[in-house]
């Protein structure tokens, strides 16, 4: 049969955003691909040029919708790298509660929107009513509900608000209890299992050589994370492992994908209980905004010829952020802000993931990759 | 929760970095990055844009680094040492496939507060300065890691530095049909608002300067 392209995208509901993939056909077999992006690009890079240090943290909030908080915080890191910051320990503690429940409302997100991908949409409204519980509290942090502009250079922007701890062990031990809701919806729906299960198989060495990372890789049976690894914040004095799926002998399916994201969320639960237990200080008490416990103090300017880079494991992978300081206003603008969006990495070879398989298979074989236009794009 | 120690990582950093230093066109060293309360040590290199690619062979093969993170390209009109500078991020992860007895996956588990050896997490920043030049570009490493493939055309696309032997080289953030030589990243590009006041003050562009005449808004 003639081979043919099609195109599909940038309205596609496969496509979770504006961009365009060229599927080449024979039949119903997906033959070659060819990602096209950059519909949304806002030269966020450049903005941040003519931009001061904290300027940019709004920015880098927008980066992406739905999970705001660990790309403001990747940007802080690098920063205060670049700037010489010292943070202190409270700050640190509640940068990680605060980057552990957007990575549940982001899993969330992503679980809500996976499931009419593939035909079941009930499991979107489930998904959505506990990731209101998270957005709840991410607005008792940062103020508003998607955009939160959270950590500042050398800290945060507030405390912990009274009753938070409170409200959140109690919001997060539901939510412990209705994961298990998630997995008997998926786990028991053919419809699901049929889509999901012997599709989009990846495996982890051509995955970290296509720069792959984050859940996606430890669908696959690597325990690779960020977080262990290359290790910052407060991770290494809490209990936890990274979460690690027994994959199948072809690699990571989408089945898989799933399974590791399911337990993510758990973990990061976990974390966030630790947290508020280990908080120096207590999580009850309250210092206001600008006290030395939760705000160091930090420089404006960076002297040409530094520079700063933190690598991240933000919710779809490793995020990393590049800043080369001395740039407009002698040093109180960065010369040069460089972003790694994990997923401009990752759909390329999401894409070329599909090959072989049938084009039904590829809104199930691509959101399993938990693409999200809005980082990707910047 | 067992996470690799700084001094073990310290120790991986200056041993890559002594092996690199050896090397043709290379100065290499170990620099210490810090994240909130913690300090990283990786691995800093400066490479001339022709042993480039020799080095880069060399830090897959031989020194097992598997993953590129990230290339920056950096336009710097005003430097007396450079005019271009493409900056590689590289980590040496140690991921292998996870082995298989008896038709079951056994999930490859590091513990990394035992690591050691070419397995030790390490950090890799790798800097390729470019003298002044209309049509600055070093050789690509697409090949090498594919992860690096979209990278370079990133580079190319916004920065406007050239990869030798890239294939496929395309547009893909910019629109298709932008200008060829428009590269947004270059410093000659200045943002029309600088602050928030300007932006406002003159939203519809009646004021608008003189290098933005003749461009519809």
């Amino acid at each position: 049969m003639a081979e043919m392209w099609i195109s599909m995208g940038p309205q596609h509901p496969m496509t979770h955003g504006l961009w365009t993939l060229k599927v080449k056909v024979d039949g119903e077999t997906v033959v070659d691909t060819e990602p096209d992006l950059g519909y949304i690009h806002r030269g966020v890079e450049k903005i941040c040029e003519s931009r001061d240090f904290t300027q940019i943290t709004t920015y880098c909030d927008r980066l992406c919708y739905a999970s705001a908080n660990t790309w403001s915080h990747a940007y802080i890191y690098a920063a205060e790298d670049l700037l010489g910051v010292e943070v202190p320990e409270r700050a640190e503690y509640i940068r990680l509660i605060a980057v552990e429940i957007q990575r549940i409302a982001s899993h969330l997100m992503w679980l809500g929107a996976y499931g009419p991908d593939i035909g079941n949409l009930s499991v979107m409204v489930w998904c959505l009513r506990e990731r209101e519980m998270m957005m709840d509290l991410l607005q008792e942090l940062g103020g508003s509900r998607m955009h939160y502009n959270f950590p500042r250079i050398g800290g945060v922007k507030r405390d912990l608000p009274h009753g938070f701890a409170l409200r959140a062990r109690h919001k997060l031990k539901l939510f412990l209890d209705r994961i298990q809701e998630y997995e008997a919806l998926f786990d028991e729906s053919t419809v699901f299992l049929i889509r999901s299960q012997g599709v989009g198989y990846a495996k982890p060495e051509e995955m970290m050589n296509h720069g792959v990372s984050g859940p996606n890789i430890r669908a696959a049976g690597v325990n690779h994370d960020i977080r262990t690894s290359h290790p910052y914040s407060v991770y290494s004095e809490l209990d936890w492992t990274p979460a690690v799926e027994r994959s199948s002998i072809k690699g990571a399916d989408c089945y898989d994908r799933y399974r590791i994201r399911v337990e993510e969320m758990r973990q990061s639960a976990n974390l966030v209980l630790q947290a508020l237990d280990k908080i120096p200080g207590g999580a009850e008490t309250y210092h206001e905004p600008g006290d030395a416990k939760i705000l160091g103090k930090a420089p404006t300017r960076a002297p040409e010829g530094t520079s700063g880079s933190h690598h991240f494991e933000d919710s779809r992978g490793e995020s990393m952020f590049y800043i080369a300081g001395g740039g407009e206003g002698r040093g109180k603008m960065p010369y040069r802000v460089s972003i790694r969006s994990p997923m401009f990495i990752t759909i390329p070879y999401a894409s070329k993931c599909m090959i072989g398989y049938k084009v039904a298979d590829i809104p199930a074989i691509m959101g399993s990759f938990d693409p999200c236009i809005g980082e990707t794009d910047r | 929760m067992p996470i690799v120690s700084e001094k073990i990582q310290q120790a991986a950093a200056e041993k890559l970095a002594e092996a690199l230093d050896k090397m043709d066109g290379v100065e290499s060293s170990v620099d210490v990055r810090t994240s909130g309360t913690q300090n990283r040590p990786i691995v800093n290199a400066s490479v001339s844009p022709e042993n480039w690619r020799k080095v880069a062979e060399d830090l897959k093969n031989k020194y097992e680094v598997d993953h590129c993170s990230m290339i920056t390209g950096i336009h710097w009109p005003e430097s007396s040492d450079k005019t271009w500078e493409v900056v590689y991020h590289f980590l040496r992860t140690g991921i292998k496939n996870p082995v298989i007895e008896g038709g079951l996956v056994i999930p490859n588990i590091v513990d990394f507060s035992k690591v050691k050896g070419k397995d030790v997490p390490l950090e890799i920043q790798i800097s390729v300065k470019i003298q002044e030049t209309r049509t600055p570009s070093v050789a690509s490493v697409q090949d090498i890691w594919v992860g690096a493939d979209w990278n370079e055309k990133e580079t190319w696309d916004l920065v406007g530095i050239d990869f030798d032997g890239h294939e496929g080289m395309r547009r893909v953030l910019n629109p298709h049909e932008s200008p060829v030589g428009f590269h947004p990243l270059q410093k000659q590009h200045k943002l029309r608002y600088h602050g928030f006041e300007e932006m406002y003050d003159d939203a519809q562009g009646f004021m608008r300067k003189p290098v933005d005449s003749n461009r519809v808004k």
